[in-house]
């Protein structure tokens, strides 16, 4: 279970978000510069809140801050940093240790079938494409079985039957794994697509939480409405 | 026309003006004399002596050039200049001053001396010397290799809960290996070819380099040719091997 208060000082404005979630996908949405980012750098511990509290499944990730290797995250980003001198097999399995993979040899080719990661197995990064590079960036995540994984556009850039795809399979292991996603995407018909419950935030505050057929019916800012036009 | 023939045609260009120099070798200078008993020496001497420095200098110059990614813009320029000062230092100057600043007549020398440590003509004294006409080539050439590495694949292995000496192991050491390669080679070329600070500090005992110019004084250049071939086909394996296994480790 997520629950957390997140405090931190901007130029522009202060961003000051609650949110409590528990094995559960909830997106984070709202404009360019909302404070949809900072939140997510927080939680995984790329930036320290200035204020509040972070508590995963028990432990206290802030304050004080707990040291990033220590946080069990998946995270995932448009900009998939790939390991270049390892194979696709070893970036999956990066985040185990030689005893890990043997324990986890079934659940390695598990996640390898169903992301059909097969024929790229042996493969370096620099010959994969932009499809392939996000779903080895996403088994490497699943790999590591986090508690809590965070998705900042990473479908930026991809074609819709390949964000179907990966939202599907998203979902279907969220849902075996119970992790807890928050997802930010410009793009509210990606997010409908991965998350039932929406938290949207302007100028760094959350002005409306709720399911998405919610915020359609009684968007409560004209920003807001604007966002969620194409799909009214 | 082959579309990789300008690429073929300039490194071969280069490539032979490189090694023009060596056609000097063929030249009819006489025969050539052989002092097997000075060349053993000079070569065990060279050698062994780098090998020592160059240990000293990795082992110093690694973790430095690590650190200065996380050192601040001021710290890292004023460094550099310092690093760059030594570099730019003539040979024979970088001697001279060596012999005066650890001669007797400081206090740093004096203290030496009465330790019991030569600060001259002496073995420590060529590995000091070495070290200092090296160290600052390792440094400029490891923190390059440092500054390529993407920070956005160490906070990616970060991210997947690896700790920071784990990041340096399997992320950011091979990653920079094959600049990490250059700069121990030419940390090693630039030790093992060292004169002008070396002819004043440690003349005694000889090196290869100064062998070179007393075989010259002495017998002229049919002593010097076979010793410099000598030198340069024993000085190429170390660097030439680390270049290759950094690249094939790169690219496996």
């Amino acid at each position: 279970m997520l629950d957390c208060r997140i405090h931190k000082a901007r130029r522009a404005y202060d961003v000051t978000v609650d949110i409590v979630a528990d094995a559960e996908r909830l997106a984070l949405f709202g404009p360019s510069g909302s404070g949809k980012s900072t939140v997510l750098s927080c939680l995984a511990g790329l930036e320290t809140p200035d204020a509040g509290y972070i508590h995963c499944d028990g432990e206290t990730w802030f304050p004080p801050p707990l040291a990033l290797h220590r946080r069990s995250i998946g995270y995932l980003s448009q900009r998939e940093a790939l390991f270049p001198h390892l194979s696709v097999a070893e970036n999956v399995q990066f985040s185990l240790d030689a005893a890990a993979r043997d324990s986890a040899r079934a659940w390695i080719d598990e996640i390898r079938e169903r992301l059909n990661l097969a024929t790229l197995w042996h493969t370096r990064p620099h010959h994969l494409s932009g499809g392939q590079t996000r779903r080895v960036a996403l088994a490497r995540t699943l790999c590591r079985r986090p508690r809590l994984v965070l998705l900042d556009e990473p479908f930026a850039g991809l074609d819709r039957p390949l964000v179907r795809e990966l939202a599907a399979i998203l979902k279907e292991w969220q849902e075996r794994l119970r992790f807890t996603l928050l997802a930010v995407d410009h793009d509210p018909l990606v997010l409908e697509g991965l998350c039932p419950r929406v938290i949207a935030l302007e100028e760094g505050r959350v002005i409306q939480r709720g399911d998405w057929s919610e915020l359609a019916r009684t968007p409560a800012t004209p920003t807001l409405r604007a966002l969620l036009d194409p799909r009214l | 026309m082959s579309k990789n023939l300008p690429r073929t045609l300039a490194l071969a260009v280069t490539g032979l003006f490189l090694l023009y120099p060596l056609w000097g070798l063929a030249s009819p200078v006489g025969h050539w004399q052989w002092a097997a008993a000075d060349t053993g020496s000079a070569l065990t001497t060279s050698f062994a002596l780098t090998g020592v420095a160059l240990v000293i200098v990795v082992a110093i110059g690694t973790p430095l050039a690590f650190s200065l990614r996380g050192a601040s813009r001021g710290v890292r320029i004023a460094f550099e200049a310092t690093v760059l000062l030594s570099v730019l230092m003539p040979p024979l100057a970088l001697g001279l001053l060596l012999a005066l600043a650890f001669g007797p007549g400081t206090a740093l020398g004096s203290l030496l001396l009465r330790l019991g440590i030569p600060t001259s003509n002496d073995a420590t004294a060529f590995v000091v010397t070495q070290i200092y006409a090296s160290l600052g080539y390792y440094l400029l050439g490891a923190a390059a290799a440092f500054d390529a590495v993407p920070r956005e694949l160490e906070r990616a292995a970060a991210l997947l809960g690896l700790k920071p000496h784990e990041i340096l192991w399997r992320v950011t050491l091979p990653l920079a290996r094959l600049g990490l390669a250059a700069a121990v080679s030419l940390a090693w070329v630039r030790a093992l070819g060292e004169f002008g600070a070396i002819m004043v500090t440690a003349y005694y005992p000889h090196g290869i380099p100064v062998q070179l110019w007393v075989d010259l004084q002495d017998s002229g250049l049919p002593a010097v040719l076979p010793l410099l071939l000598v030198f340069l086909l024993s000085a190429l394996p170390l660097p030439w091997a680390l270049r290759i296994l950094a690249r094939t480790r790169n690219h496996a």
